[in-house]
């Protein structure tokens, strides 16, 4: 295993760290962007990618992440809740651009190994934010029904990069 | 009076053969106990585990936002379901067959063929 690129997919996937219990337009706002922030990547890597399982699962993650933005904002929208920005949805946004930033540098085998790399930690960091934070403070129960709903497929999407990720070892 | 009968036994073998058809592309089992739904829902299948005899058809009904998959390898794939679409599986011989999503592997089923 590259030790420093799965360093650098570490340190570009901060752990999401909250200052205080995030309210629901807080919740709404950061499930939002976490799933804006993986589409894009997979947006990126869906180009770039070299194997045909890394970009089949880039697309995937662009397809998925898409779907639940969709209704998480239908949701915010139905129950007139105005997602509010906050420091760890932009402390998402700013690693998801540093990773495609860091993405960018590579190419080939490499390309493909950092980008499956980081999207282990990332979803392993989203599935903690999810268990740890956002499902005990939601207090509307359709925003929290729909984090736990959603939160066996983002522990599919990890399962299946950790597949991909062994494979490359 | 005899053409108009033949006219309408016609009319009823095109009519059957109509409905065969659209029963055969709607994906609804045929047999006469035949007919199983595994429902797709939340990143997983509900029921997880299901008994059918054999010859029955198992349909799994996508209920998810976004695509999934019914694979059991070397037995059956459904390839990808799209959101709100449906595949269906008739069952050829008996055994157990465990089952995930390719998409998601922590979905995991189990067909069981008596």
């Amino acid at each position: 295993m590259n030790v420093k690129l799965l360093l650098a997919a570490v340190l570009a996937a901060p752990a999401i760290a909250f200052a205080q219990a995030p309210n629901d337009a807080q919740i709404a706002h950061i499930v939002v962007t976490a799933n804006q922030v993986d589409i894009d990547a997979g947006k990126f890597a869906q180009g770039k990618a070299k194997s045909k399982e890394v970009k089949d699962f880039a697309k995937q993650m662009v397809t998925d992440h898409g779907a639940v933005n969709k209704q998480a904002k239908d949701l915010a929208a139905k129950l007139k809740v105005k997602p509010e920005d906050n420091p760890t949805s932009q402390s998402l946004k700013k690693g998801g651009e540093e990773n495609v930033k860091s993405l960018k540098a590579l190419k080939g085998d490499a390309f493909d190994k950092a980008y499956v790399d980081h999207e282990v930690v990332y979803h392993q960091a989203v599935l903690d934010a999810i268990d740890k934070t956002l499902i005990p403070n939601a207090k509307n129960a359709e925003l929290k029904d729909l984090i736990v709903k959603v939160r066996p497929a983002i522990d599919g999407h990890l399962q299946h990069a950790k597949m991909m990720q062994s494979k490359m070892k | 009076m005899i053409s108009v009968n033949r006219r309408t036994a016609l009319a009823v073998v095109a009519l059957a053969g109509a409905a065969g058809l659209w029963f055969a592309t709607s994906g609804v089992a045929a047999g006469p106990s035949a007919k199983h739904t595994v429902t797709i829902e939340a990143t997983s299948y509900k029921p997880e585990t299901m008994t059918v005899k054999k010859g029955e058809s198992v349909t799994w009904v996508n209920k998810d936002p976004f695509p999934h998959t019914v694979t059991a390898a070397g037995n059956f794939d459904s390839k990808s379901i799209a959101a709100n679409g449906r595949w269906t599986y008739r069952t050829t011989k008996a055994g157990e067959f465990p089952y995930i999503c390719t998409l998601h592997p922590n979905m995991k089923g189990t067909i069981k063929v008596e």
